[in-house]
């Protein structure tokens, strides 16, 4: 079973793409859809293999290229891919996707199949161990509603218990189901009306949803989420300097990837990282900054520098006093 | 540049650019010491190629750097899958793919020369008995085609059943559309998804780090030695001093962490007699060697050791088979209780004990204390004492709040003294 095979490989996508239009394509859409679909230079590697019959897969009728399939044209499952399916089979997460009745029917299909893992091969050793209730009735009907309502953009109305223990009803617009899994849970990135046709992003937990019903009105116009998201972002962004001992430079590389960023290297061994960040992930960035110690010095923003100077300075009240 | 070609045969040499472009994002020309100018040359030229999009290039005095603007928590899929779609291929591989599958769409099932001849009278296309058959033969052992004999005749067909199954069944889609993000492998998915003319729309995961896919072809190997209960031979090559070595160990288990995404492989080796963890990116081949006769022995003694072990060490500083660490912290009730809910859940089975109002004593024991210090730092601010056997750890610990304190010159002055 191999993984990096050519039977997965960008240039099969595109052709399968190509060889799927019954009524003929013309050179220039075949230009058109490389570009889009292929690498940037695939159309040098592809259009004369074509043109030539190299890769005798048309025939040529004029300007048209006519396909020489049946389409649609199927590719079957490798091995690798049901092998794959078997090991989601064994994750407690599929019965968010699956009814009993579709999870027999793929577990019968793939009866012979040795799956790729088992979920005791994997050991998380640092998730969080209160996790989302997965096997939990309630919350598998909101998640499926949250999930056909997010594909359709429709409006839901949830009743929701905040963090704080104060409950708050809104009528929201799912935008995207977000998982984490430093805390093995799903959370809700949904946009509510702010006025004047103006929406916000906000985060909600998903099991503290108490209540969510679709309603009938959907979102009309487009919204652009990453638009709304980097709006949030303070206009300051964090600088950090890393210095690179006991593997700092690597570690915060990996451990900030997941931030928007932008690193360069200013003397032999420090590099500044410019992380940008809003207001809901501040609490979670400062705790990760504070993680490395004296790796890290943090050199702006002020509002920044100003929440991890507080937490060193009632850290040294609170030793000074023993 | 005429030699440049835009797929290649060989994954590995390619996996390292990428971690480095990826990694660091900051790496001039000039840096890449170890290979020719020309190699630089061409793999940046295959990076900007795939990765385009998210390619982004800088001008510092030490040359133009190129990086990848690749930020997990704003992209439905990781950009890194495309790596894994550049296997080059001959015009035999790509024009017999379409046309056998296509031959044998309806579930016919025919021999290699009805084939053969059937691509000349239908394609207008000849290839010889043998070519046919070679290819026939690698998509039987792929799973594309399945062999059966009937006596002397061997046939070739095909089945749809599963993959026309999974296309009417959305909720699948949706499946692959999160665990692509989200579970080991999520390459497959990806591709599956691919085929099936589906793209995530969905789902997003936080703290999810893309560069790690670059290791999927070791994973693969090691859960297929895992599965088979085999010993095997890994050829590594240190992070740092890039030196080659070679270890033989039984595979046991995928250590993850969920805080930078690493993978490491728990095996046994039974020349120190003792469990170590590997990093996966280290890891350059995996090779079975034969099959661990304790296999299962093995995998209890290594669960039984689980509670002691913090992250993926072992062993600590000095001759101790475990240390202990106790750290007192103060939490007002009920309005901070989330930080005591942050010790129990994050705790990794530690005891939690409320010693007085408003404080309390996290104590746990572990193989490694060190490895605990990151921890322990984010909870700066609300320690009122920390202890451990391990003087080291002890020591490192004040020794770093010291070093912070006056880095931000807690006392006045310094880069923290603007705010």
């Amino acid at each position: 079973m191999e993984l990096f095979s050519e039977i997965y490989s960008c240039y099969y996508q595109v052709l399968r793409h190509l060889l799927n239009s019954p009524q003929g394509i013309t050179i220039q859409e075949i230009h058109r859809r490389i570009c889009s679909e292929g690498f940037a230079e695939s159309m040098l590697a592809i259009i004369p293999k074509l043109e030539n019959g190299t890769w005798n897969v048309f025939s040529r009728e004029g300007e048209l290229y006519l396909t020489r399939l049946t389409p649609p044209f199927t590719m079957p499952l490798s091995h690798l891919q049901k092998s794959y399916l078997k090991a989601l089979l064994s994750d407690p997460r599929i019965r968010l996707f699956l009814d009993q009745k579709q999870l027999t029917v793929l577990s019968d299909m793939l009866a012979p199949v040795v799956p790729l893992w088992l979920p005791e091969q994997f050991y998380y050793y640092d998730q969080f161990s209160d996790g989302d209730p997965y096997e939990d009735e309630a919350y598998h009907r909101h998640f499926r509603i949250l999930l056909q309502a997010q594909k359709r953009r429709q409006y839901v109305d949830i009743d929701y218990n905040g963090p704080r223990g104060n409950r708050v009803r809104h009528h929201y617009v799912p935008a995207r189901l977000e998982y984490s899994v430093k805390n093995n849970r799903f959370r809700l990135i949904a946009l509510k009306k702010i006025g004047h046709g103006k929406m916000k992003p906000e985060i909600l937990n998903i099991s503290r949803i108490q209540h969510v019903r679709p309603l009938e009105k959907k979102l009309s116009s487009s919204v652009d989420l990453n638009v709304l998201i980097r709006h949030s972002y303070y206009r300051e962004p964090l600088t950090l300097h890393i210095l690179d001992r006991r593997n700092a430079l690597e570690r915060a590389m990996l451990h900030f990837a997941n931030y928007e960023k932008n690193t360069t290297k200013i003397n032999e061994n420090t590099y500044e990282c410019r992380i940008y960040y809003n207001q809901t992930m501040e609490t979670e960035l400062l705790i990760e900054v504070l993680s490395f110690g004296p790796m890290l010095t943090v050199m702006g923003n002020d509002r920044f520098l100003g929440l991890l100077r507080a937490r060193l300075r009632k850290q040294r009240d609170l030793l000074s006093l023993q | 540049m005429s030699d440049f070609h835009e797929l290649i045969k060989n994954f590995s040499k390619t996996r390292e650019y990428v971690r480095d472009f990826f990694v660091y994002g900051f790496k001039s020309r000039n840096e890449f010491k170890d290979k020719s100018p020309r190699t630089y040359d061409n793999e940046r030229r295959r990076l900007e190629s795939w990765l385009g999009p998210y390619v982004q290039k800088d001008y510092a005095s030490n040359g133009s750097n190129i990086s990848l603007a690749i930020d997990s928590s704003l992209l439905d899929t990781n950009p890194l899958f495309r790596v894994w779609k550049t296997k080059s291929f001959t015009d035999n591989d790509i024009v017999l793919h379409f046309l056998i599958l296509d031959l044998l769409r309806d579930g016919k099932a025919l021999t290699v020369e009805a084939i053969t001849d059937s691509l000349l009278r239908q394609y207008g296309t000849l290839f010889d008995i043998q070519t046919v058959r070679r290819k026939c033969n690698a998509y039987e052992k792929e799973g594309l085609l399945q062999k059966e004999k009937s006596g002397k005749t061997v046939v070739y067909s095909l089945d749809h059943t599963l993959t026309l199954w999974l296309r009417s069944n959305g909720s699948v889609l949706d499946a692959l559309d999160f665990f692509q993000m989200a579970a080991p492998l999520g390459i497959i998915a990806d591709e599956l998804s691919e085929q099936l003319d589906h793209r995530n729309r969905t789902f997003r995961v936080k703290h999810s780090f893309f560069v790690h896919t670059l290791e999927d072809e070791i994973l693969l190997a090691l859960l297929s030695a895992m599965n088979q209960k085999s010993e095997v031979q890994l050829k590594m090559k240190g992070s740092k001093s890039k030196a080659v070595s070679t270890v033989l160990c039984v595979p046991l288990q995928i250590f993850v962490s969920t805080r930078s995404g690493r993978r490491f492989l728990c095996g046994y080796l039974e020349r120190n007699r003792r469990f170590t963890c590997f990093r996966l990116d280290t890891v350059k081949q995996v090779l079975p060697t034969k099959t661990a006769a304790e296999y299962d022995i093995l995998l209890e003694k290594l669960d039984r050791n689980r509670g002691l072990i913090w992250g993926v060490s072992f062993q600590n500083n000095g001759r101790r088979h475990t240390d202990t660490l106790t750290m007192t912290i103060q939490a007002a009730n009920p309005e901070e209780n989330y930080i005591v809910d942050r010790l129990k859940r994050e705790g990794r089975g530690g005891a939690v004990t409320q010693t007085a109002p408003g404080v309390y004593t996290y104590e746990t024991r572990v193989f490694d204390c060190n490895e605990m210090l990151p921890w322990l730092r984010t909870f700066t601010g609300r320690i009122l004492s920390l202890t451990c056997s391990d003087p080291f750890v002890e020591r490192l610990f004040y020794q770093d709040l010291q070093t912070m304190y006056q880095l931000y010159q807690i006392n006045g002055g310094g880069p923290g003294s603007r705010a």
